[in-house]
């Protein structure tokens, strides 16, 4: 009997210190760790932007290890949730209603093409779920197909044309041409280009689309040659941007005209060698950026990766800063808390002071024009010259910059 | 530009263009040819020919080399596939050959994937090679006057040899008529996997000496549309006939693109489409 009584006293006792410790902080953070913050990432782990997507992987792993390693986000840990969507819109979508229903994942970033972003964006709300977007550029995110659950991390197209188009205004080259790949988005680039070089004053004298998947391109460059341009802008990706930019410098183009390009890739600069120096372009982040946060990030991540970060490594990076601080500040991560943490939130990033604006949540950073340069032994960007988000973001809900 | 000056840059443009193409069609029109094999998997022996030749180049510092080690080792690569698999698919009909090369085709660009990864990779120019010569104040760059060389010494040493040794006729004779040169005590397998194999390495060939002015990348096995359209309008089978495909189609690309940019693809594609009406087994070949 006494052995029994003991034994109840002993658990009214024991039942007692737990409640106790219960009430501590510390006991409390420890129980809910059991309960870890779930990060979705559906990416096109496959297909022609496989590139990016790897890039998109490997730096949110190390951010959640990062993280984690130091305690997580008050106090729990990150759990990513990575998936390949094949760069497919309607795989995106069941991806993430996936991660929505079987995992309970209600924050995603890290979406591949801004197509399946589009795809997605309508059903956030009803997921209850916000996005962040790091590499995503098509307009209407920000503009009619806007939603409140949705944020871009990254400059639009038009933040990236008309910060070239403000360069080059300033490079005093007089008559352009430029070469597009034969398809939508070669076209309406060059457009938006051709618009505002007509609006700076300065010539344009012709433009050529080459077929996605051309391998010879001498006769376009007899044609640039001919034309008498001494600026060249380039609106080619992938292999089509390679092939080009390897004939371009076998040929000597660039000894007569100065070329420059949309978008700079160190994946490019990577397969072309020399052939990619002295190249203009705009950079959405590049790792040579002088800044104290930058300087820190890129030394953790080729201790870590063993590499240069890429772009899309910075602008990932970003996003999850966001994510993280959103989830810090909010300390929830109810979809409806995060977009008021996110709402006008501001940090210091990799590319310095970044800001989501309330009214489209776009993200205001500043426009970095880069050019292809030896630092050391590599090839890299570099700065040339910084513009300030006011002067190329779109206004609020807007697709184009007008100015 | 002066008009002669402007034609002679752009014929020494479509010639080196030709060139290229010719490794590429040249092959799989003697594996067609001989061994009535649509070589689906072409396209991917040429990319393998630059990743190869990318990796030889860094071991070894040498371009030169690669050209020489990538076609080899791929020409090795097709020995063993037609002895393990075609040779047991000749009494087939010929949708197995299809079935079996496309399988090829999918397990190399795998095999590629995994072994050098997805982003392309650079593969210098050869040394001595790198420089350009002005010709009538325009720049041409040598590589480009070495390929059209390389190609038009290979194509008439091939030539030759198909023409004037006893090996080339009897490897004419087995496209003509195999069971005939097989009942006169030749060894028709022999001869077969050996055209596979030189086909092979062609198409090796090709992709290590266009790798220069491309880079080694995954997207180069689509090249096989280019290697289909130049045997389709020079002629299933024929050497000859890949010789003038590849000709035709590297002069309507680089004319076509300077005049007519936005129809250049529809011009080839409109010309085979004519040739398939008129002559339905190509300009040099058989009609079938």
């Amino acid at each position: 009997m006494t052995s029994v009584f003991k034994g109840r006293r002993s658990l009214i006792q024991g039942a007692g210190l737990v409640a106790m410790a219960a009430s501590s902080p510390l006991l409390v953070r420890r129980a809910l760790a059991a309960e870890p913050i779930k990060i979705g990432i559906p990416c096109a782990l496959t297909g022609s932007l496989a590139v990016v997507a790897e890039q998109t992987k490997r730096t949110a792993t190390l951010f959640a290890k990062q993280m984690n390693a130091a305690g997580g986000i008050n106090g729990r840990p990150i759990e990513l949730i990575i998936e390949d969507t094949g760069g497919n819109p309607a795989t995106c979508v069941r991806k993430v209603q996936q991660m929505v229903e079987r995992d309970g994942c209600r924050i995603f970033t890290g979406i591949t093409f801004s197509s399946e972003t589009l795809a997605v964006m309508p059903r956030l709300a009803e997921w209850d779920s916000i996005y962040v977007a790091c590499g995503n550029g098509d307009a209407s995110m920000t503009a009619d197909a806007f939603v409140p659950n949705f944020f871009r991390g990254n400059p639009s197209g038009p933040t990236e044309a008309r910060l070239l188009s403000l360069y080059i205004k300033d490079s005093g080259l007089k008559k352009f041409y430029a070469i597009g790949m034969d398809y939508s988005w070669g076209h309406s680039t060059v457009a938006a280009f051709e618009q505002e070089m007509k609006r700076n004053n300065i010539e344009f004298v012709g433009k050529v689309f080459a077929p996605t998947g051309t391998r010879d391109f001498s006769s376009y460059i007899t044609k640039i040659r001919q034309s008498g341009a001494d600026g060249l802008m380039m609106v080619q990706s992938g292999d089509d941007a390679n092939a080009f930019m390897t004939q371009a410098a076998q040929y000597r183009l660039g000894d007569k005209v100065k070329m420059f390009t949309t978008l700079i890739e160190l994946s490019t600069i990577k397969a072309v060698g020399e052939a990619s120096k002295g190249v203009i372009g705009t950079m959405r982040y590049m790792s040579t950026y002088d800044d104290p946060v930058n300087k820190t990030f890129v030394d953790m991540f080729t201790k870590e990766i063993k590499e240069t970060p890429d772009w899309n490594d910075g602008e990932q990076w970003k996003a999850l800063q966001f994510i993280a601080t959103a989830i810090k500040k909010a300390n929830t991560t109810k979809s409806t808390d995060l977009i008021k943490a996110l709402d006008g939130m501001e940090l210091d990033t990799v590319k310095g002071k970044a800001s989501f604006r309330a009214c489209d949540h776009q993200s205001m950073e500043d426009g970095f024009v880069v050019q292809v340069d030896k630092v050391g032994n590599a090839l890299l960007p570099v700065l040339v010259k910084k513009y300030p988000a006011e002067q190329i973001t779109p206004a609020c809900l807007k697709k184009t910059f007008d100015s | 530009m002066e008009t002669f000056s402007f034609i002679l840059i752009q014929l020494l443009n479509a010639l080196s263009q030709a060139s290229l193409l010719f490794f590429l069609g040249s092959g799989l029109a003697l594996i067609f040819g001989i061994m009535r094999v649509v070589n689906f998997s072409h396209g991917a022996l040429y990319m393998l020919g630059a990743y190869i030749g990318y990796t030889v180049a860094r071991l070894t510092g040498s371009v030169w080399l690669a050209m020489l080690i990538a076609p080899l080792l791929v020409g090795l690569l097709g020995l063993l596939f037609e002895m393990g698999f075609l040779r047991h698919l000749y009494k087939r009909d010929e949708d197995a050959f299809l079935l079996v090369t496309f399988g090829l085709t999918l397990v190399l660009a795998e095999l590629t994937r995994l072994t050098w990864g997805a982003p392309p990779l650079q593969v210098l120019l050869p040394t001595g090679l790198t420089d350009v010569v002005f010709i009538l104040d325009e720049p041409m760059p040598v590589y480009r006057l070495f390929l059209i060389a390389a190609g038009t010494i290979s194509s008439l040493l091939i030539w030759q040899f198909l023409e004037r040794t006893r090996l080339g006729l009897l490897i004419r004779a087995t496209s003509q008529n195999a069971q005939m040169v097989h009942a006169l005590g030749a060894d028709i397998n022999l001869i077969r996997s050996g055209v596979f194999a030189l086909g092979c390495g062609l198409a090796a060939l090709g992709g290590v000496l266009a790798a220069p002015s491309l880079t080694a990348s995954l997207g180069m096995s689509s090249a096989v549309i280019d290697a289909f359209v130049i045997v389709i309008i020079g002629g299933m089978g024929s050497f000859l006939g890949a010789i003038l495909g590849s000709l035709i189609v590297a002069c309507v690309q680089t004319f076509g693109n300077f005049f007519f940019p936005d129809f250049a693809l529809v011009f080839l594609y409109a010309l085979m489409l004519g040739v398939l009406i008129i002559r339905p087994g190509g300009l040099l070949g058989k009609e079938v």
